[in-house]
């Protein structure tokens, strides 16, 4: 018989495998805990939360945060939080949520981080809502805000958030005595007195500081605010800047620069009812007033021409869902409560008869899931006329109009009739204002 | 052979652990916690405590589409539509069938949203449900019933919306426990479709359906039979059959439609008087009478 010497090896191994593994085992079991931290994980986050919560009900005055959403919005708050998960806040989203204080719900809690949640409605979830209609926002996503946030630091005097569905950065600051007072005396109620300027009736608004005059225009859910103002050559210039709010007025991200006048910012010396007018002062001290006025400082001379054409040049139509805008009252001639009522088209070269290729004021009405204009009232070709106004004139009436809806098509067409006609302005790639060039006191907005 | 055993036995020994370490005060075990406030209150007192049903009100972006932009509800919202809901839907059914029956088969858990939740075709949805057990609401925000400031008469599709939905996810608990008769899914056979959502309500109807959802399963046929019936009351389901005109694009008649329409009505009325003990047309002029209430 052979040695073996391979068997021989194979045990040898054998032993080598199972000392290798006894001496795992003995390292693998080891007990020795040596943690980095001296608290389990669970306190830790017990003792923050209850950081936080003694951080923030303990502030006295409260605490001022600035909020810029994700579409660029800059907005102010002021929050007093107490001990049973009840927030008290103002905001500088309007003079309501400015001038009144809303007490809704919050709680501190542990998610992947120690997080705030205001977890009932309050002036923080205007700017998130979805619903475009509430903050001015797209649909289904509003001005892209938070109302969850992830606590990233904590000091006495500042808390540092992170939202955490859009990202919004907040930083809550300690009030002051004063910081606090100046939202509960109306300070910054006042300042929003530029939201008054929507009850001018004149479409067309204008600064008026001593001698010089600007028209304004103030987009107030986009806060924007443009200036346009005749330079000394006589030509028109604009200029756009973004804005926001303090406790004193409106301050201009971007000054505005006239010749020797800056404009940094505006501060409202209160609505004057009786003359639909805002007194203003700028920040240079130099009083002034914003008021209406009935025609623009130099219309868009191409306006008209540049709307009419565009539709005319698709074969397509502009929209109004709102319809006129008369003295201040949305949808003057009730036009929106006719049974059914989707929108008005405005149609050029809607179709020809007797020779005249005519346009439509097309009254369009919803049936079933499809929509179709029921009616409305033929115009001749307009005619454009050379200082940037469009008259047009009634050549007929399209379809039968039923009697209740007379008095809403008759008083429609009657002030498009109207002889003095329409500026038009230009307020987005593809939207217009029409505005009467008889007092600026009716307008009626086109969307392609 | 002695080695192994000996590893063994130190291996039992080498892994025994003592302690699971501090555990007592897990942060959000069990729920979480807030000072209790008159909703919690009102809530405890008119719905868990007589049928066992929870409704949270407070965010939790956990009950929710985590890619949603979604708000919670005003405050001032909660209590008028939980008593809404228990008026319409609760008290209907306890006065026909019973506090016990509601007890057992009531869905146990409202999730209550202020906003719409917008969907990516433009579309926004109103309610939701899931197994039974939970139930998501939305646009509570814009509830309004007769008699709130800013009531117009078309805020009156929201309410009709908000109990559409509960009727329609409690029908669905009641044809779980006991199934309704299979003749119900013979009467429309072949017309049921996933295409569904590209069918208007009306053309729905001429096939013989009480809604385009309808369409998309027997089951949803059923139980969108018991809540359109419910919510818009015997008159108006007698109206909506007479105004079906014309023939739908498969070939059914508008008297097939009604005829198919009334077969399904009629096992409807039986599975609730057989199965239940419950006296449909009463269930139904009682909860059209309380919506009634609400919105006109």
């Amino acid at each position: 018989m052979p040695d073996l010497p391979c068997l021989k090896n194979y045990q040898m191994k054998h032993a080598l495998l199972y000392t290798v593994l006894f001496l795992l085992l003995l390292v693998g079991c080891s007990k020795e805990d040596d943690p980095v931290f001296d608290q389990a994980a669970d306190e830790r986050i017990n003792e923050t939360l209850a950081q936080c919560q003694a951080t923030l009900a303990g502030a006295a005055h409260g605490w001022n945060a600035r909020i810029v959403t994700g579409t660029g919005g800059i907005f102010h708050f002021h929050f007093r939080f107490n001990n049973a998960n009840r927030v008290t806040m103002y905001a500088d989203i309007d003079t309501t949520t400015a001038g009144t204080a809303r007490e809704s719900s919050y709680r501190l809690k542990a998610l992947q981080q120690p997080s705030l949640i205001f977890d009932t409605y309050s002036y923080l979830h205007l700017l998130a809502d979805p619903d475009g209609s509430v903050n001015g926002g797209n649909d289904g996503e509003g001005l892209r805000s938070d109302f969850e946030f992830a606590i990233d630091s904590v000091t006495a005097d500042s808390i540092l958030l992170s939202g955490r569905f859009n990202g919004t950065q907040v930083t809550l600051y300690r009030c002051s005595d004063a910081d606090a007072a100046a939202w509960q005396n109306g300070s910054w109620r006042n300042a929003l007195a530029f939201q008054y300027i929507g009850y001018i009736p004149e479409y067309f608004k204008r600064l008026t500081l001593s001698v010089s005059s600007y028209d304004i225009r103030i987009h107030q859910q986009r806060r924007t605010i443009t200036f346009m103002w005749l330079d000394a050559g006589n030509q028109l210039r604009s200029f756009t800047t973004p804005y926001y709010f303090s406790s004193e007025g409106m301050v201009l991200v971007h000054p505005f620069t006239n010749g020797s006048r800056t404009i940094a910012g505006l501060a409202s010396e209160g609505w004057d009812a009786a003359n639909t007018l805002l007194r203003v002062r700028t920040n240079g001290g130099t009083a002034g007033t914003i008021n209406g006025a009935t025609s623009p400082a130099r219309p868009d001379r191409e306006a008209p021409a540049r709307w009419w054409q565009l539709a005319a040049s698709q074969g397509g139509y502009w929209v109004s869902f709102n319809c006129f805008r008369v003295n201040g009252v949305e949808d003057a001639f009730q036009v929106r409560d006719l049974p059914a009522f989707a929108f008005l088209v405005f149609w050029p070269a809607f179709g020809t008869q007797g020779g005249i290729t005519y346009d439509l004021l097309g009254f369009v009405f919803a049936a079933g899931t499809s929509l179709s204009i029921g009616y409305g009232a033929a115009w001749r070709p307009p005619v454009f006329t050379a200082d940037g106004r469009v008259l047009f004139q009634l050549y007929g009436t399209l379809g039968t109009v039923p009697p209740d809806a007379a008095a809403a098509f008759n008083s429609t067409t009657a002030l498009m009739a109207d002889p003095e006609g329409f500026y038009l302005v230009q307020t987005g790639t593809l939207a217009y204002d029409m505005v009467s060039a008889r007092d600026a006191r009716s307008w009626i907005t086109w969307e392609y | 052979m002695k080695i192994k055993l000996f590893l063994l036995l130190l291996l039992t020994l080498a892994c025994e652990k003592d302690e699971p370490g501090n555990v007592d005060n897990i942060p959000g075990l069990g729920g979480d916690t807030w000072e209790p406030g008159p909703i919690d209150i009102w809530i405890h007192d008119s719905l868990t405590v007589p049928y066992n049903i929870s409704a949270k009100y407070k965010w939790d972006q956990g009950e929710l589409d985590l890619n949603r932009t979604l708000t919670p509800p005003r405050e001032e919202k909660i209590i008028p539509v939980l008593s809404a809901i228990k008026k319409v839907w609760i008290n209907n059914y306890v006065a026909v069938a019973g506090e016990l029956f509601m007890k057992q088969y009531s869905p146990k858990f409202f999730v209550l949203v202020g906003s719409a939740s917008y969907n990516p075709d433009g579309t926004i949805t109103l309610g939701t449900a899931e197994g039974g057990r939970r139930i998501l609401l939305y646009v509570l925000n814009n509830f309004r019933v007769k008699g709130m400031p800013g009531y117009v008469p078309p805020d009156s599709f929201n309410v009709k919306q908000l109990f559409h939905t509960i009727e329609h996810e409690f029908g669905h608990i009641l044809h779980q426990q006991v199934l309704y008769t299979p003749d119900f899914k013979r009467i429309s056979t072949g017309m049921y479709t996933s295409n569904w959502n590209n069918v208007s309500d009306a053309q729905a109807n001429q096939d013989g359906f009480i809604s385009a959802y309808a369409m998309s399963a027997p089951d949803e046929d059923f139980v969108e039979m018991i809540s359109i019936m419910l919510v818009e009351g015997r008159s108006e389901f007698n109206n909506l059959l007479n105004r079906i005109t014309g023939t739908s694009s498969n070939g059914t008649t508008a008297a097939q439609a009604r005829e198919k329409l009334r077969q399904k009505e009629a096992i409807v009325v039986s599975y609730f008087r057989n199965v239940w003990n419950i006296d449909f047309y009463q269930l139904q002029t009682r909860t059209r009478n309380s919506i009634n209430t609400l919105i006109k």
